[in-house]
């Protein structure tokens, strides 16, 4: 599975310096016999060099891991980063969707400067009229100075990245120092277990996602399934974690959390199989190389309606808002994980963090085509600029490109959660149950209708030309369609979008009528 | 020019309700105009012996549309023999009605306040009941009349003492649970540590005094 | 659930029995905040307890101060200048709008919105700096006096609170997408915790509560005080369904309401007799009435005002220490010690997940409720 490539080639730098340096091994071992007298000879160099084929693939292996587990928590620090700043912008600016304007004014007017006028041959240009738009749009109309205290806040200085940003590397290393407590009457063996289990398996996923196209730790054949499999394992130990710590409403918090997980695993799962359907493989890299050398085009124009329903039960599934009931705050305090805290819990919340970010590289991954720049065939192609583009993608490495996708990905699950409100337990069921579970299969037997019957595995393109337009242009059209508010006359009438009356309730209840 | 309640119909219904509950035994009621700022509410303020009240209020829910229970007020005089426990009910007429569905929708209520008259008119009363001396004042409950009464009543029976006879799940609301049994602060025999209050202000250590140290300086 | 829960918006216990995630039995249990205001001011002058009342429901202090000095000057028989009834008006409706704001800040973490919690609470600083130029701190602000109000309004303040005032109503629309065109949202409160409006006024409950029902009651037209009759507003009064008023009309009742306190008091300023620019020193006749200071026994004083939360009433009975310069008694209705167990009493037969939403949708406030 040689496909695409790129200049990073750790793995095959990692080969190479494990094979010299196992060969010097090799070399400076005596050749000759040694006697040990009663039990025969040894000869070192000979049985070095039986054995120097598994030392090397364990050594190697155990290197790829180390450094894909330092890739990923390195890289992991900028997920809780961008998800405070964002969040911070998103809470403190006007209007329903972002503002840019509030990345750079602050009090009174002042601003981090009007940093796009500083570009070379005015190509900054754009940005000021953009910004100039969403002012008079959604800005501040007055400019009295009594409200000047509400204006939006902004960075102050050329530093206004950085601030903030080795916050969790601090929050992290405090958890490691603070006491870990079990409750008293707490099932211990179960209590310590659950994290374990959770934390174990989660890390496990990333040994089979690739970072790069030769960064990953291992690739079997069926990597897709083993990963899926092993994501799942956790609902398992968040559910120990609940029932363990002897508290009532950590119960109830493991009780929702098992349920809504459960519920979310088969849709997740359903989306997952059609897309390894349309790829025609169960392994990653192989779903990636797909997108990117065999059909050409990214999974997420073929499969918008997967798409939608992988990053929604994505969601269910790192719980968070609109589906983060198992650790509500408002009636749980922290839900199945109140009674932890230390490392435990320092390590658990990672866990989340981490649970979300390999969702959104998953996300990269099995739709945004991975590592490819976007139009990068077409860019490359061009007749002049194409041998800067064609520079550009040999010279950025996979990962950047990867990272830059999960992270996009990332600030819309953020977006998400500033927006939202938190869906009730059994709404939550009966969404996933009711809604989801068919809309996978409906994907499913699109996927494969795709893949038997549209599917040219002799033409250059793979996918025929009408195929693009159709699916993700009627996918975008009922999406339209939906958004727009039904019924005006009822809107009118009642102001609000349903009857109550008619509103069916998920389960029956006792409540007075 | 806003919406208000027309002053005229207020006092003609307050009148006619005074005058249509002092005919019951015991009760006697008249029109009390309050004046408020700018405004004047014409109230009813009544009062009762113990014995009538349950007749009384069962009159006042049933005939004349009273239907809110605001506040039920406990005093202690204990300088005056006759009246020394006082009973303050605080009634209201809201005039509220379920609102009337058309097709399914509700059509909210929107009043005229100009056009209200008579029972319709939202009414303050007031009815007082005055308790001779005894070791357990006690005055029929209208816990069942107007819902509104009960946790009221606890509360009157947890700080001023005044039990209420027919009162279902009497307990402590304001003061702990386990408070002991005949303790209500708001008897005038409890004092406050600074009932005189120059005391906390002259004399600095005035809260950690003892009678015997009355008179010393600390 | 409590006393310590991120949820009660205050410290009280609400003990629930559950079956599953069906709430089959509720109890609230109050009272941990009971600091005994109504024992305290039977020794304290007519004047100082003005400020144990701003502390009865922290979040609305102004409606509290104003309900307290409306029986006063009823127990003293004190008449109001009319420019100070206006400052009052102004500074109750701002009070309500920033109390609502809190509301509204606080409901949307219970159903899980963060960031409503901060866009409201930005909103409310500009009321806060309002009251702050008003009264002279954020919170407690001891502002009526006896007969009048302690200050006029200062330089500039018309200006200012229109400003603000305009660039709120604007904002209200933001928390409104937010909300309304929110499909969870309306999920969540929509069909939940219904309260019928005759069984709600007999349990006595009473203000947003019950408006929310599809009921025009509003102690400020139905037992009028101050001069809200001269300003042309309407009370906000939601369209519920036939099975009562559920958390979504609560919800809509206050945003209305915010929008009208905002007209009510850009209406006030226009209308202030003596203008709104003009400064009448503190003391002066045009805002504050020599009042007397002693009430002798056998006189009483009571008055029924409109708090953010629902009717509020104070009862002074006079005579009391200093030769009746302090009461004989004074007794408080807090309209949340009443609801909270009727919201308690709603709450049966929904889920755990509901608790939160109906309970914030009642907007408690432990610190009236306790007294």
């Amino acid at each position: 599975m040689a496909g695409t490539s790129d200049w990073l080639d750790i793995r095959g730098w990692m080969e190479s310096i494990v094979g010299w340096s196992m060969d010097q091994v090799h070399d400076l071992l005596p050749s000759s016999e040694i006697g040990l007298g009663p039990l025969g000879s040894v000869n070192l160099q000979g049985e070095f060099a039986s054995i120097q084929g598994a030392l090397e693939t364990f050594l190697f292996t155990t290197i790829m891991c180390t450094i894909v587990f330092t890739t990923m928590m390195l890289t992991l620090m900028v997920v809780p980063y961008i998800e405070r700043k964002f969040i911070a912008r998103l809470m403190d600016r006007l209007g329903a969707t972002t503002s840019l304007r509030s990345l750079w004014v602050g009090e009174g007017h002042t601003t981090a400067g009007q940093w796009w006028n500083q570009l070379p041959f005015g190509i900054g240009a754009p940005i000021g009229w953009v910004n100039g738009m969403l002012n008079s749009s959604f800005g501040n109309k007055s400019k009295h100075v009594a409200v000047d205290r509400v204006h939006n806040r902004g960075y102050h200085g050329i530093w206004f990245l950085f601030p903030g940003f080795f916050q969790a590397l601090a929050d992290f290393l405090k958890f490691a120092t603070k006491e870990h407590m079990v409750p008293t009457k707490a099932d211990r063996l179960v209590f310590e277990t659950a994290p374990v289990i959770i934390i174990a398996t989660t890390i496990m996923v990333y040994a089979f996602i690739p970072f790069g196209p030769h960064i990953w730790a291992a690739n079997p054949e069926l990597s897709l399934v083993f990963m899926m499999a092993v994501f799942g394992v956790a609902p398992l130990g968040v559910f120990f974690a609940g029932w363990s710590s002897n508290n009532k409403y950590t119960l109830i918090g493991g009780m929702r959390s098992a349920a809504q997980l459960t519920a979310y695993e088969i849709p997740l799962l359903i989306s997952v199989l059609a897309i390894a359907v349309i790829s025609g493989s169960f392994n990653i890299l192989e779903i990636v190389d797909f997108q990117i050398e065999t059909s050409n085009t990214w999974n997420l124009f073929i499969m918008p309606l997967g798409a939608a329903l992988f990053l929604i039960t994505m969601i269910a599934e790192v719980e968070r808002i609109p589906f983060d009931m198992p650790e509500a705050e408002a009636e749980l305090v922290e839900g199945w994980w109140t009674e932890y805290g230390g490392i435990r819990w320092g390590l658990m919340f990672a866990v989340e963090m981490m649970r979300a970010y390999a969702a959104c590289i998953l996300f990269a991954l099995f739709f945004l085509g991975g590592w490819q720049l976007p139009f990068e065939d077409t860019l490359v192609g061009l007749p002049y600029v194409g041998i800067l583009f064609d520079l550009l993608a040999n010279a950025t490495p996979g990962l950047v490109v990867l990272l830059l996708k999960a992270y996009l990905m990332f600030a819309f699950f953020v977006w998400v959660r500033a927006s939202l409100h938190r869906v009730r337990t059994d709404q939550i069921l009966e969404f996933g149950w009711r809604w989801l579970l068919p809309a996978s299969m409906v994907n499913l037997a699109v996927a494969i209708f795709l893949r038997l019957e549209v599917w040219d595995s002799t033409a250059a393109g793979g996918w025929p030309i009408w195929a693009v337009p159709v699916l993700f242009g009627s996918f975008i059209l009922a999406f339209i369609v939906l958004a727009i508010d039904e019924d005006e006359d009822a809107l009118e009438l009642n102001r609000r979008m349903y009857h109550t009356q008619t509103l069916e309730k998920a389960s029956p209840g006792t409540h007075r009528d | 020019m806003g919406k208000k309640i027309s002053a005229a119909a207020q006092q003609k219904a307050a009148e006619e309700l005074a005058k249509a509950i002092s005919s019951i035994d015991g009760v006697s009621a008249e029109l009390d105009s309050r004046s408020s700022g700018t405004q004047v509410r014409h109230t009813v303020s009544a009062t009762s012996t113990p014995d009538s009240w349950r007749v009384l209020a069962e009159t006042l829910a049933a005939d004349h549309g009273v239907d809110y229970c605001s506040m039920i007020t406990g005093i202690h005089w204990p300088e005056a023999a006759d009246k020394t426990w006082e009973v303050v009910y605080h009634l209201m007429r809201t005039g509220v009605t379920d609102p009337a569905a058309i097709e399914g929708v509700v059509q909210p209520n929107i009043t005229d306040s100009d056009a209200l008259t008579g029972a319709d008119v939202p009414m303050e009363i007031q009815i007082s009941i005055s308790l001779p001396d005894t070791r357990e004042p006690m005055v029929a409950s209208v816990q069942d009349i107007w819902v509104g009464a009960d946790w009221n009543e606890k509360e009157t029976w947890d700080l001023v003492g005044i039990d209420f006879e027919g009162h279902e799940g009497m307990r402590r609301v304001l003061n702990p649970h386990e408070t002991p049994v005949g303790y209500h602060p708001l008897q005038k025999q409890h004092k406050l540590r600074y009932h005189g209050f120059e005391e906390m202000y002259d004399d600095a250590q005035g809260f950690m005094r003892k009678p015997a140290d009355a008179g010393k300086i600390k | 659930m409590g006393p310590q829960h991120p949820m009660t918006h205050g410290l009280w216990t609400l003990k629930i029995k559950v079956d599953g995630e069906t709430v089959v039995d509720t109890e609230p249990d109050l009272g941990y905040i009971h600091r005994g205001v109504e024992k305290i001011c039977e020794a304290r002058d007519f004047t100082q307890i003005t400020t144990y009342c701003d502390r009865l429901c922290y979040a609305s202090a102004n409606t509290w101060s104003h309900s307290y000095i409306y029986a006063a000057e009823d127990l003293l028989g004190v008449e109001v200048p009319e420019r100070a009834e206006y400052i009052r008006l102004i500074a109750v409706e701002l009070q309500r709008i920033a109390s609502h704001l809190m509301w509204l800040g606080a409901y949307g973490p219970d159903i899980g919105n963060l960031s409503i919690m901060v866009w409201c609470l930005r909103e409310r600083e500009m009321m806060m700096d309002l009251l702050q130029e008003l009264g002279g701190s954020r919170m407690h602000y001891n502002f009526p006096r006896i007969g009048g109000v302690k200050r006029d309004l200062p330089h500039g303040f018309s200006q200012r609170a229109q400003a603000k005032l305009k660039l709120f109503l604007n904002r209200i629309q933001e928390y409104e997408a937010l909300f309304d065109e929110s499909t969870v949202f309306l999920v969540r409160s929509q069909g939940v915790g219904y309260a019928k409006p005759e069984e709600m006024i007999n349990h006595g409950v009473s203000g947003p509560n019950v408006r929310a029902a599809g009921v025009d009651y509003d102690v400020r037209w139905a037992h009028p005080y101050s001069v809200y009759s001269e300003l042309d507003w309407q009370p906000s009064v939601e369209r519920s369904s036939i099975k009562g008023a559920d958390c979504y009309d609560r919800y809509r009742v206050r945003v209305e309401e915010m929008r009208m306190s905002a007209s009510m008091v850009l209406q006030a300023l226009d209308k202030i007799p003596g203008g709104s620019e003009t400064y009448h020193e503190p003391g002066d006749p045009k805002i504050i009435a020599k009042a007397p200071s002693r009430a002798p026994e056998g006189t009483y004083g009571s008055h029924h005002f409109e708090d953010s939360r629902g009717e509020s009433m104070f009862y002074l009975a006079g005579g009391g220490e200093g030769r009746g310069k302090m009461p004989y008694r004074v007794s408080i209705r807090s309209p949340m010690f009443i609801t909270i167990p009727y919201a308690a009493k709603c709450m049966i037969g929904y889920k755990v997940a509901d608790i939160p939403a109906i309970m914030g949708s009642f907007d408690p406030c432990i610190g009236e409720t306790d007294r």
